[in-house]
Parts: structure tokens; sequence; C-alpha cells
């Protein structure tokens, strides 16, 4: 007999309860002999492209489908027992809502009919402001779509009234459904070997055959697959828990182990019994599966036809500002508009640009695309109106259109960025304009998105949120019933993996050898972690992209309300947009963007200065020579893009003096120019220390701006162009098949022919495609690193310029990768003063204030940010800000109203020392205020005077005790350096300070110290992992490399504590670059703790004690872990450590007062 | 006058053996007030002339008895006045005990932190903290009218006195089992509510006959649930503090009679309302211990709770001789 349709089945897209992707069920579906395949998810669409796209792999038909909580109906209150408010752990989780599966049977419509029940089973969930959404229900009358077929199986209200034994009950269950629905009813029967008469049970299958068969609906069979392999049992309890929040209890009601995809001779066995026991002949069975498989065949609804894949739309043109005109009309017009309001017409060029403005334009009609420039530019045009920064960013910066409508800033043509990389007739993807805007007005700018083309058009994009390594091994563990303490221990102690590497991490990783050691104890939790992995466990709005449609997006997409904001969100993600040919525009929140505007609107606040970043001309010229003198001494922190430990080593190296040597920095400090070894002959040539060579005269215009290296991707297209003769586009479509080792081998042939034919001789083409291969697929876009620079030059020039402003802009906005604190110390550095927190002078933001008229910094100081105070609301910050200035402590209580914690962390980090007393008294005076407020006791305040306010005689915090009051309260050491309290224990230990290591020769051994600033581990040429750290000791920054031979040694205490020691050797590789390779590391807070106790003597013992830690896992033979050889070969061919480019662990710090907030940043190292 | 504090370092469960540690102490002096649930002080008044050792022999003596007679290990620690003796705890060691002389008791406080003084539970430790005052030294040093107004006007007059030194407290001798407690712990995080009512059920049959077997009646119960999760502010590498409930009601009247005790477990239990909440361990305590013969009994017209009460007399002497899991619940033997 042919196979099986399973008409039911959820993949792991049905949050924490499906236990295998759709990939995974399509896999298995067709391995078993299956044609068709269902997929029906619970509550949400969101697989259905990826199940689409897999099934067209698995040669089977795909079905689409959704199951979907359904409310009564007849909407009445329903009746609740009360239950009493747990004191503890909170209530069950209500899961008694029925459910019902349904499936897309009519093309489009049954497509649309399925986004539209699935947007509406959203849209009910009323949660408001504050309020938990409550789970998704579809109310009934909102049933009746067209074009669907409806399963009731066990779960639906019928089915429940078949297991209570009331047959009567669900025929009158039965006629609303009868009604809605009519031909297109199935009720589903399902057997999973259960006892009694609940879902699964034989006795209710049986009963559900005999009873569709008494009210003449259709009966089908199905197995309600929740799994794509049997013995996966375990894993759908794990998620059942999780989902439940409780604990798996193994007396309780667990899986059947049966909801997987049995084939169809399992499934002939199951109608069988199913068949039989509702009294029917065995052969009945067939009929059964007859009536599965009729059902399945009307199903039809086709991936590419129905859902969209493959096609495109555009909003309307008549809302892009097109008037009754067609797009490409308005759009050919208003370029023509920017040519001339931007002079280009009577510039040096006026021919090249008019020829460049008409080829794109009729690219873009070539591909129709006009309304899509159209609607980038209107959102920008309104971006710009609201008085947001916005800027264009991506290959899109290439069209010289873009750059005309407004939407890019830079100039292709003077920058010689090309459309072809963007844009051309051959390329059939969808173009991609991506663009910035100040991230803390990201959502005004949804808002104005969705307000001018509406919700009927525009919806942000999904991201799902799915199970690493740390979430698999808490809901595991939870649902194991282990110690919450052993669970918290574990999950930290993993760097950020993928859950499926656990296991391997154990064996491999170094900082996790003390765990590995434990292991076995857990018993089934690492296979248990490991199978949750890439599961979805939730779903969270995209952080920048939003779709745009025509009006009938809402028939295309399901459509979910987001959490915090309730914007429109698309169940699909990005990738399934892009498949699904919806247009995506990204807009990105870029904090330096927030950052810049407070620093400008500060600086035209304080000093009624009006600063115009964009007018800065930079791009001509050598730009402004006391920047690039700053970009040079590389005390870039905080600076965009280039303040990274990596990339102030480069600019070190590089030395940039114009603005192209910016771009050209930016695109060098990438994993794939960085792994390629672009960097070291680059440098070497263009401070003349090697000669510049060209493969052949022809290239030298286009590789002349790179002292003969390939650095773009222009000019790889460039090259091929040349040489070959095939036009930019084609080159640009040869570069893109470079990365694909398969197609390399033809383009090569290719390469070589044309080349040849155009009569290069065989060695220049033997060296040109040598470069081409090397660095073809690793280039990087120029237009993207022009887009890059700008920003760049412009956070440069006001660290340059406007330092205060400078520094209050980016503590505010927080854009960096480091922790506010060592922004903090790079300001005391460059001479800004710091002014300390206080309610009389603290706006909400950072701010700067004159200090003096003279001084480094043009006598501004930065007065820090009542915002920054932990626990402080919006509102409590306004209030205070509003309320200033205050006479006395009352005054400031009564009319400023803060909460008490809030009062208290104020008092404790001196934002109250003007109202007299010291720290302590406030903090009594207020809590005797609280108390008053409260009604009880109360009476009168021991004031002086009137405004100040008296002693108390506790003892004023000591000096270590403010500075730990300011770490705890502002995450910032404010009145000193917290290493300066470590300064004479360092002195006795002969440690070198970050600025006296500048002198220190290269391979000298040195003693570095500090508070750790950041911690990496990106990808590396050689394939090793390096764990790169910078620790800042208060007179500088202190870069260290760890190496493959010393993380035994080193990887825990690196990664576990904050205050580090660390003995290295000098690294030298220029003027300005400088770094420490660390050899053996010591938590510095535990030294100072033994020298407070114990003196040097214990100090001494603890040194002396071998740096590694003893490996005592058992000796796995021949060379054991950590470096064990294992390599990742990357698609582009270089080789990867395992562990390398992932989040490293140690959220905690084991010392220092970070419990609550980051003092130290991490990142998953590739930068970019 | 030598006051000692001895905490014994009883395994979890095994408070049932603090009555008989108390016995050993009593033969060293009459005056031996419990710390339930396992510790104790003893006032040594005669015992250090009469046995002619002094305090930290005598502490030495009682650790060895206790080891030999019970494998029970403990922790000693000597002072003046029970105040200095119970501090001085927690600067002992087993086999280490810590004498404070009278006259170093001021220099000893000091550099105590202010949790350490009896009474001072976290809440007032965390407000004396916040204002500074961490010690016991900087406690002293601070006016008594800011004391009080930190913590109220007799806790800060206290709390004055004790850290100055000041002891006005006595070893008063008090009835040895002042209360009795059980608890039933599970193997893994427990939700179910029937399993729940099985421990209690289990509980309050221990209680009640063992209270019998005393021939007390007890006036107060206490319910205390412990709970998986951790406290928050406590997780951290060494654990931390489990969060539990507690519950205490007084009886309608003093009884060692097992319904009437699984009853109101039951409905102390139920005003919980416990849903999800991950359950380690159930413990119930008989408190207000008083002799039986002294305890009144509410007759009743229904004849069940005379036929329970009768039951219950024959299955305690089927127990008295044939041992505690003779005759136990239909309800708890499956």
């Amino acid at each position: 007999m042919s196979g099986f349709a399973h008409l039911h089945t959820a993949s792991g897209f049905s949050l924490r309860y499906g236990a295998s992707h759709p990939e995974r069920l399509a896999e298995r579906a067709s391995e078993r002999g299956m044609d068709a395949l269902a997929l029906t998810d619970r509550d949400t669409l969101a697989g259905s492209v990826r199940f689409a796209k897999a099934c067209a792999k698995a040669g089977i038909r795909p079905l689409f489908g959704v199951e979907l909580a359904v409310g009564d109906p007849t909407p009445s209150v329903r009746r609740t027992a009360r239950r009493r408010a747990p004191v503890r752990g909170g209530a069950f989780i209500d899961e008694s809502t029925p459910r019902v599966t349904f499936l897309a049977r009519e093309g489009a419509t049954g497509w649309a009919g399925l986004c539209g029940i699935v947007s509406a089973a959203h849209a009910d969930r009323s949660g408001g402001e504050g309020r938990s959404a409550a789970p998704p229900l579809l109310p009934r009358p909102e049933c009746a779509a067209e074009g669907l077929t409806v399963l009731l199986g066990p779960a639906s209200d019928v089915g429940s009234a078949l297991a209570a034994g009331r047959p009567d009950r669900a025929a009158k269950l039965l006629a609303p459904w009868r009604e809605m629905y009519g031909d297109a009813l199935r009720l589903e029967a399902v057997w999973h070997g259960r006892e009694g008469t609940g879902p699964g049970s034989l006795r209710l299958a049986a009963r559900t055959v005999g009873f569709a068969a008494e009210q003449r609906v259709r009966p089908v069979l199905s197995n309600a697959v929740r799994y794509a392999d049997p013995g996966m049992g375990p894993v759908a309890d794990v998620l059942d828990a999780a989902r439940r929040l409780v604990p798996v209890d193994p007396r309780g009601e667990l899986d059947s182990g049966e909801a997987w995809l049995k084939g169809a001779d399992a499934m002939l066995a199951v109608a069988e019994r199913i068949v039989e026991a509702a009294g029917y002949r065995r052969s009945a069975a067939y009929r059964l599966l007859e009536q599965t498989r009729a059902t399945a065949a009307e199903c039809l609804v086709d991936p590419e036809d129905d859902l969209g894949l493959g096609t495109v739309r555009f909003p309307e043109p008549h809302l892009v500002g097109a008037g009754r005109r067609t797009a490409q009309r308005a759009l050919a017009s208003r370029a023509a508009a920017g040519m001339l309001a931007r002079g280009y017409d009577r510039g040096p060029k006026p021919h090249d640009y008019w020829e460049r403005m008409h080829q794109e334009l009729d690219v873009i009609a070539h591909h129709g695309f006009a309304s899509y420039f159209l609607t980038v530019a209107q959102v920008v045009d309104d971006v710009r109106e609201m008085g947001i920064r916005v800027a264009a960013r991506g290959s899109g910066a290439g069209s010289l259109v873009n750059h005309l409508l407004g939407i890019a800033h830079a100039d292709p043509v003077e920058h010689g960025l090309l459309m072809e990389r963007f844009l051309s007739r051959r390329r059939v993807v969808l173009p991609d304009i991506d663009i910035d805007v100040e991230s803390a007005r990201r959502l005004e700018v949804y808002r104005a998105i969705i307000g001018r083309f509406g919700t009927e058009r525009v919806a942000t994009v999904a991201m799902p949120e799915t199970y690493r390594v740390r979430h698999a091994v808490r809901d595991v563990g939870a649902a194991l019933s282990m110690d919450p303490a052993d669970i918290d221990r574990i999950a930290k102690s993993f760097p950020h993996i993928r859950a499926r590497d656990a296991r391997a991490a154990l064996e491999e990783l170094p900082e996790l050898r003390r765990l590995a050691g434990e292991k076995e104890k857990y018993g089934r939790l690492w296979e248990l972690v490991e199978a949750l992995d890439a599961l979805p466990r939730g779903v969270a709005m995209h952080p920048c992209g939003v779709l745009l449609s025509d009006a009938s997006l809402l028939a295309r997409t399901p459509v979910m309300p987001t959490s915090g904001e309730g914007f429109p969100m698309s169940q699909f993600d990005k990738d399934d947009v892009e498949d699904l040919g919806l247009l995506k525009l990204d807009v990105l929140g870029v904090r330096m963007q927030s950052a810049m505007a407070h620093a400008v609107a500060e600086v035209a606040r304080a000093t009624g200065e009006r600063v115009d970043l964009d007018a800065l001309d930079f791009e001509r010229g050598d730009g402004d020579p006391a920047t690039y003198r700053l970009i040079r001494s590389t005390e870039t922190l905080g600076c965009f893009q280039i303040e990274s430990p990596g990339q102030r080593d480069l600019v070190g190296r590089l030395q940039p003096a114009t603005f192209h040597d910016l771009v050209v920095d930016i695109s060098l400090f990438r994993p794939g120019p960085v792994a390629a070894d672009m960097v070291r002959p680059f440098i070497a040539a263009r401070h003349g220390r090697a000669p510049v060579r060209y493969p052949h005269e022809d290239l030298a215009e286009p590789l002349r701006e790179t002292y003969g290296v390939v650095v773009f991707h222009e000019q790889i297209i460039d090259i091929v162009h040349t040489m070959t003769d095939c036009g930019r586009d084609e080159a640009d479509r040869v570069r893109r098949g470079l990365s694909d080792p398969e197609s390399q081998g033809r383009i090569r042939v290719w390469f070589a022919q044309h080349a040849a034919a155009k009569g290069y001789d065989a060695e220049t083409i033997a060296r040109t495609w040598e470069i081409v291969e090397a660095f073809g697929s690793y280039g990087f876009c120029k237009a993207h690193a022009v887009a890059f620079a700008v920003p760049t030059y412009q956070s440069a020039w006001l660290k340059a310029h406007h330092p205060a402003a400078f520094y209050a802009g980016l503590l505010t906005h927080d854009p960096g990768m480091y922790p506010k604190r060592l922004l903090l110390a790079d300001a005391r550095r460059r001479g800004v003063p710091i002014l300390p927190l206080d309610v009389n002078r603290s706006a909400v933001a950072h701010r700067i204030e004159l200090v003096s008229e003279s001084g480094k910094s043009g006598g501004w100081g930065l007065r820090l940010a009542l915002s920054d105070v932990h626990g402080i609301s919006e509102a409590e910050a306004a209030r205070i800000a509003d309320g200033q200035p205050y006479a006395s402590l009352l005054d400031f209580w009564e009319r400023a109203r803060p909460s008490r914690p809030l009062a208290q962390r104020l008092a404790q980090v001196g934002a109250l020392d003007s109202f007299g007393a010291n720290r302590r008294d406030l903090q009594l005076h207020l809590a005797e205020l609280h108390r008053g407020s409260r009604g009880v006791g109360g009476g009168q305040l021991p004031l002086s005077g009137g405004r100040r306010t008296a002693s108390a005689g506790l003892p004023d915090l000591s000096s270590a005790e403010r500075l730990s009051a300011e770490l705890g309260v502002l995450s910032m050491d404010v009145s000193r350096n917290l290493m300066d309290d470590h300064r004479e224990f360092l002195n006795e230990l002969g440690v070198v300070s970050a600025r006296r290591l500048r002198e220190a020769r290269h391979g000298e051994t040195v003693l570095v110290a500090g508070a750790k600033a950041a911690t990496q581990t990106p990808p590396i040429r050689s394939g090793k992992r390096v764990i790169f750290t910078t620790l800042d000791d208060g007179t500088g920054l202190v870069d260290l490399a760890f190496f493959d031979d010393s993380h035994d040694a080193c990887a825990h205490t690196v990664f576990h504590s904050w205050l580090l020691l660390v003995r290295g050797v000098v690294q030298r590789r220029g003027p300005r670059s400088l770094s420490v390779v660390g050899a053996a590391v010591w938590n510095l807070a535990e030294l100072v703790e033994l020298r407070r106790e114990g003196g040097l003597d214990a100090v001494a013992p603890r040194l002396a004690e071998p740096v590694a830690e003893p490996v005592d896992t058992g000796g796995a033979p021949g060379g054991g872990r950590g470096g064990t050889g294992r390599r990742i070969r990357m698609p582009t061919g270089y080789e990867m450590h395992p562990w390398a480019d992932l989040r490293p662990a140690g959220e905690e710090a084991s010392q220092g007062p970070s419990q609550m907030r980051k003092l130290w940043h991490q990142s998953p190292g590739s930068a970019g | 006058m030598t006051i000692l504090c001895v905490r014994f370092q009883l395994p979890p469960g095994y408070e049932a053996a603090l009555p008989g540690l108390l016995g050993l102490l009593e033969d060293f002096t009459p005056v031996v007030e419990a710390l339930p649930p396992d510790g104790a002080l003893a006032d040594l008044r005669g015992a250090e002339r009469y046995f002619g050792r002094d305090a930290e022999e005598l502490a030495r003596l009682i650790r060895v008895r206790a080891l030999a007679l019970y494998g029970v290990d403990c922790v000693i620690g000597a002072g003046p006045g029970p105040l200095p003796a119970r501090l001085a705890l927690g600067a002992a060691a087993p086999g280490a005990p810590c004498v404070v002389p009278e006259d170093l008791v001021v220099d000893f406080l000091a550099e105590l932190p202010v949790a350490a003084l009896p009474g001072v539970g976290t809440a007032t430790a965390r407000t004396l903290c916040e204002y500074g005052l961490d010690t016991l030294g900087r406690v002293a040093t601070a006016p008594l009218s800011t004391l009080q107004r930190l913590v109220g006007a007799r806790a800060g007059r206290e709390l004055h006195e004790q850290a100055n030194g000041v002891d006005r407290g006595r070893v008063v001798p008090n009835a040895v089992a002042r209360s009795l407690a059980t608890e039933q712990p599970f193997p893994r995080d427990e939700l179910n509510p029937d399993r729940h009512r099985r421990a209690l059920l289990a509980g309050t049959e221990e209680l009640g006959s063992r209270l019998r077997a005393l021939e007390k009646v007890c006036r107060t119960l206490t319910l205390t649930v412990r709970y998986a999760d951790l406290a928050s502010s406590r997780t951290g590498p060494n654990g931390g503090t489990r969060i539990s409930t507690t519950r205490t009601r007084t009886l309608k009247e003093p009884t060692a009679h097992s319904p009437a005790l699984t009853s109101v477990a039951y409905a102390m239990y139920d005003a919980l309302g416990l849903q999800r909440a991950r359950v380690r361990a159930i413990a119930l305590r008989a408190e207000g211990l008083a002799p039986a013969d002294q305890a009144s009994h509410q007759l009743a017209f229904d004849p069940v709770d005379e036929k329970l009460r009768r039951i219950e007399e024959v299955a305690d002497r089927a127990r008295a001789k044939f041992g505690p899991h003779a005759v136990t619940l239909g309800t708890l033997a499956a």
C-alpha cells in the first residue's frame, strides 16, 4: 500500500511542545515512504517556510496547518473554581482549553485563512501594559475562515465529551462545528497506547470512530506527532515540564513514547486495533486510512504559488509620493532633482554622474524595484523630519540613486563604489538597504513607519530564541528536580555554546575540567540537554527588520503583537521573509548615533554652539588634523568601530591620515582579511617597507589605492572585469561564486580562457588568479566600509573637539564594547573632570558643565546622570530633575518623592552631600522620613538651622566603602580608580603599570594587574583558540593574549575572576602596538585578601602553588584535552578552533561588586 | 561563674537525640537550658570546683563523653555569662573550645559582627550594617539615642548594653524536651498534594505516638514546608539557603491525639494553597509540651472520637511491644 499521511504534526516551533525540527520531520517522512506530511504547530505558522523548503528537498508534499486553542461557541463567563492563591511557587498552567487542528485546503485562500485565524488568535490576548499576555485563543466566531479543513481530535471539546463518556454532549458540541465547516469537518482518532478513556487511549479512539459513523462525519487517523523518532519520549517530558513549569514526575503520567512519525505499516496496525475496538471488521481499517489519505489529498497548498515564495510586493506607489505617476517616473524625477540639489551637474565630471544615474535607473526599471527605492526614501525622509540621525549602511551605499534620494550619505562616484555590488541585471535576489537610526529612538521610527503605511502593510520580523547550552541545562535541570544551586553553577560555567556541544565541550575545554569530573553524577542531564539543541523556546521581535508590503500582507503572513510595545510582528523570521518575497527594510538602532546626537545636543545646550556632524567636510582632502592625531594615538576608546583591542592595535600599525585610510582600516579588521593575512603586506607596503606590486599594469588602477593588496569586493569585481571584459555585473556574480569550492573550479577555467583571449600571458593569469582565489571571498564591501567610516570619523572628531560632551553621550547611550567605568577612566585620563552625582545638579542624562575657563577639556566637566543609579525608574529620575533645586533634605524628600531604597543609594554615592551631615546620618534621616511618611511614629526632624541636616553620630563611609557604593550603585568608580586602593600592594609585587608598560622592551617578562574590561575568544587565522583580555589599571589599558598552551592553567581564572594579576611576556609589533602574552594568572582580589589578612607571607605560598590545576580526570591518553587538534573547517577554507568565536563563561565575578550589572565586556568575537 | 554553650553536631533529622545529650550535660551541673534544636547552655557554678577542672577541661570532657556515648561531636564556647558563651561558640571548633575570660569580654565583642548577637536577626543586622555599624565595637560607640532611632527604643537599649558587655541573661533550666519535631524529606521536587498530605499524616502519627510515649500533650503545632528554590540573594558557588514557609496554629485543646493533630496540620497545609511549589521536605513540630495528666479534654457525644482514641491506645500498646512499625495506618502502609 502507499504511504500514510500524517495530518497532525508538531515541530519544535510549537514552543516547548514539539521535539523535532521541521527539517528532521520532512526527512524522516520521506525515509519512511510517505509522500505528504502536514505541519500543524501550536499557535504558530513560523515553521512553515523551513518546512516547505525541507519538503521540497526531501521530495514530499507539504501540507500547512496550525493547532489552536479555541473559545466556547457561546461566549459566557466560564465557571472556574476559584482556588486559593498559592503562598509560593505560583499556580498551575491551565491547559484545559480545547485545541483544534486546522489545515489549509484551498490554495492561497486556505493559506490566507490560516494566517487570518492565527493572527486572530493572537490578537485577542489583550494583555495590555504590565499584565502578562494570556495564551493565544481563537474566539469561536473567528473560526469561520474559508478554505480550511478542521480536525477535531482528543483535545477538542467534542473529544473531551467523548472521553467523559457523553456522546450526547459530544453531538451537541459537534453541531456548531458542522454548521461552520460542513463537509470540511473531520474527527481525528489517536491511539498512543494509553489506558483508560483519556486522550491517546484505545477506547477514546474507538469511540471517536464510532461517533463519526453515527454522526456521518468522516473520521481520520492521526498520531498527534510531536517528535520524529521513537525513543524521544523523555525529551517530550522535559518540554512538557518546561512548559508547565513543573518537574517531571516519574510516577505521574509521562509521555507515551508513541507520538513519533510512524510509518505506514505501523499506522495500519493502529487503524486495525481502533476499528476492531470500535466493533467493525478489521478491513474497515483501510477505509479509515483511505479517508485520511483523501483528506490529505484535498489539502492543496502550493508553496510557490500560494505562500508567495519567490514573488515580491512593494507598497502601492501612491503611498510613497508617486501620486498618479508610475513609481519609475517618480523615482527618475526625484533622482534628477537630487543631482541638481547636490550640484553634481555643475561639478567636475557632470557627464559621469548623469550616465551613472541613468544606468542605475535602467537596472531598477528592469527589476521593477522603483517603489522599493521610493519606499526607503520616504522612510528616511520621515525619520529625518523627526530630527533623528539616520544613515544608510550596507551595499546600498554603492548606488548613486540612493545617494541622490538622500538615503546614503557618501558619494559613491567619489569613493569608487559600484552599483553592481548592490544590484544588477543579473542579480535576482532582493536588494537590501539598511538604515541606521539612533537606538534610543528606534521605536519612534517604527511607529512612524507604521503610521505612514498602516498596520495592514507593515509588520516587524520575529526572531526565535533557541535553546543553547545554558538554557537547556536550566530547563532540563529543573525538570529533573536537580538542586537549583547545582543547576545554576553548571549553567554558568558553560560558555555560550550550542546545546548539542555540551558533552564535547566538557571533554575539551580546560575551564570545564572540574565540571567534567562530576559529569556522571547528573545522569541523563547531558543527553537531554543535547536533545533540546536549537529548539525554539520563545520568540522575540527582531531588533531591526521591518516588513513593508502592499495591502495583502496579512493574507500572506500571520501577525502577532509584540509583548512590550504591541507592534504587529510577523511570525516568520528574517530568512523566512526573504524566501516569502516580503520586502524587509533593516532599521538598525545604533547606539553610537544616539550618543553623538546627545553629545551634539549637550554642546548646543551648554554653549549655544550648533555642531552639524553631517556638514563636516572630511571625505575629500585631509580632514581635521586633531582628529587624525587622536586616532593615530590609538586612544580611541568609545570611537565607532575602532575601539576594540584588535582595532586599536591595527590603528597603531596603520597610522591612518585620511578618510580613505579609515575605510581601509575598517575593511581590514574583519575575520576574513585577518584570517587571510592581508594585514601584514598592506602595512608593510603602506610604510614603504615592501614594494608595491601589481600582477599587471592594467590592474594598477583598481589596486593603487590599497598598495596592491586586495581589500574590497569592488576591487575583485574590477580585476575580473578588467581581465575578462565580462562586465561588472557578471564579475560580481563570479565574485560570489568564489566562496563555493565547487564553482571555484569552474570559474578558474572560465577566467583563464577569457583572460587568455584578451591577450594576457599565462604567468599574469596565474598570478592574478592566485590573488582572486585567495582574497576573493574574504574582502569587504567598500560601500559598507565607507558607510561605517562616516560615524567613525564623526565620533573621533567629537572626542577630539568636545571630549566632555562626547563622554556624556557615550555614558548616556552606552554604545561600546567596554563597561562604563572604563569610559570614565578614559575621560579622567584625558583630563575631563568627573563631577559627582548631585541631586541639585545632575539631570536624567549625563551632562556637561563649565568647571573652569582653562584646562585640557576647554574647562568642561562631565556631570554624572541620575539614570545611572541602580534601580531608578524613568519617572523618578524625571521627577528629581524637574524639582531642582532642593533647599534641604526634607524639601528633596517631599517634592522629588524618591523611593526609600533609591534615596538611600543616592545618599551612599554622595548625591545628597550638599544637605550637610555625613552619608550615614543622611541615610538615618531618610529612614525616619520614610517611617514618618507612612504614618508610623514620625515626629520632628532633627534639623539644625533649617537647611542643614543634623549629625546623628554615625560613622561616615570610609573611602573604601564609598568606592564600593559607587560601584554598587553606579557600576562606576567615580571618585577614583578602583585599582588605586591596591597600588601599594602592586608596588610591593613590582607590577608594571599600563603607562610604564609602553616603555617595556619586546620579550621582557612583566607582571601586570588590573580590572578586567573585556574578554574575547575570536576566530584566529592559526585555527587556535586565543583568549584576549583587556585589563584596566587606572593608568591605561593592557591588552593580554592567552594562547592554547596556557589555557589549562589560566582559562578558568581569566573567565571567572574580575581583578587579575598576570605574568606575561611583552610583544611589540609597532611603535604603538603592544600586548602581553599571558603565562600565569592569579585572582588579584584573592591575593589582596591574603595580603590583608596574613601579610606577604600568606601571599607567597599562593604564588608558589603550581599554576596548572591537577588533571584528575583519569587521563585521556594521547595528548588529552585542550589542544586536541580538532579544527572546524570553514566553508571559506580556513580552519577554526571548535571553541573559538563564542561568548566565554563567567557572568558572575567571584569577586567584586558585579552581581547586578556588567562591569566588563564579553563579545562573541568577530567584529562587525 | 562560667557558662558553657554547647552545640551538638547532630546529623539532620536527629533532633530526637537532643534530650539524651542534655542528660549528659546534667551529669555535670543541674543548671542546663536547652536551646533546640541542637544546643544547650550549662552553668558550671560549682562544677569547676567539684570536678577540680577548669571550664576548658570540662568542655573537653563533655566532648569526649558525647562522642563515646552518642557518637555525636560538639562545639563548645565558654564565657562569664550566657551571651559571651554563645558568642564564643562562634569562634570555637570541634576539639578547640573557645573560652572568653571575664576581663576580655568587651575586647572580644568589639571584633564580632552584629549578626553574631542572639536576637539580632537578618533584618536588624542589615539595618545596622547599612549604617556602618557592622561590628559590636562600632555599635558600642554609637550614641544610645541613635541606636534607638535605628532599631526602636527597647531593642536599641538592649543592643547598646549587650555590645558593651553588659549581660543580664541567666541560665534557666527548662524542660528538656519543650518540643518534638519530625521531618519528611522527598527524594525529588514533589508537587503532588496527595503525597504532601501523606507526609503530613506520617508526621502527625509519629508526633502523636512520641508525645503519648512521653505522656505529654502539645499546645501548638508548627508546619514548615521547605522548597527546592534558593533564596535569590544567597545563590552562589557555595549554594544557598532553601526557602521555606512556616505556619503555626494553636490547638483547640492541648492534646497528643494523632487525628486531632492531623486535622490541624491539614488545615494549615490547605491554607497554603500550594500548586506549582517544588516541595523538598515537610516538617512538623509539636510545641508547648505539658504533662498529659494536666490536660483537659472536651468530651463529645460522638462515639467515633471515643473509638478512635481507644484504637490509638491499643495501637500504642502494640507498638510498645512489637516496635514502632508494628501498627500503622493503612494509607501509610501502601
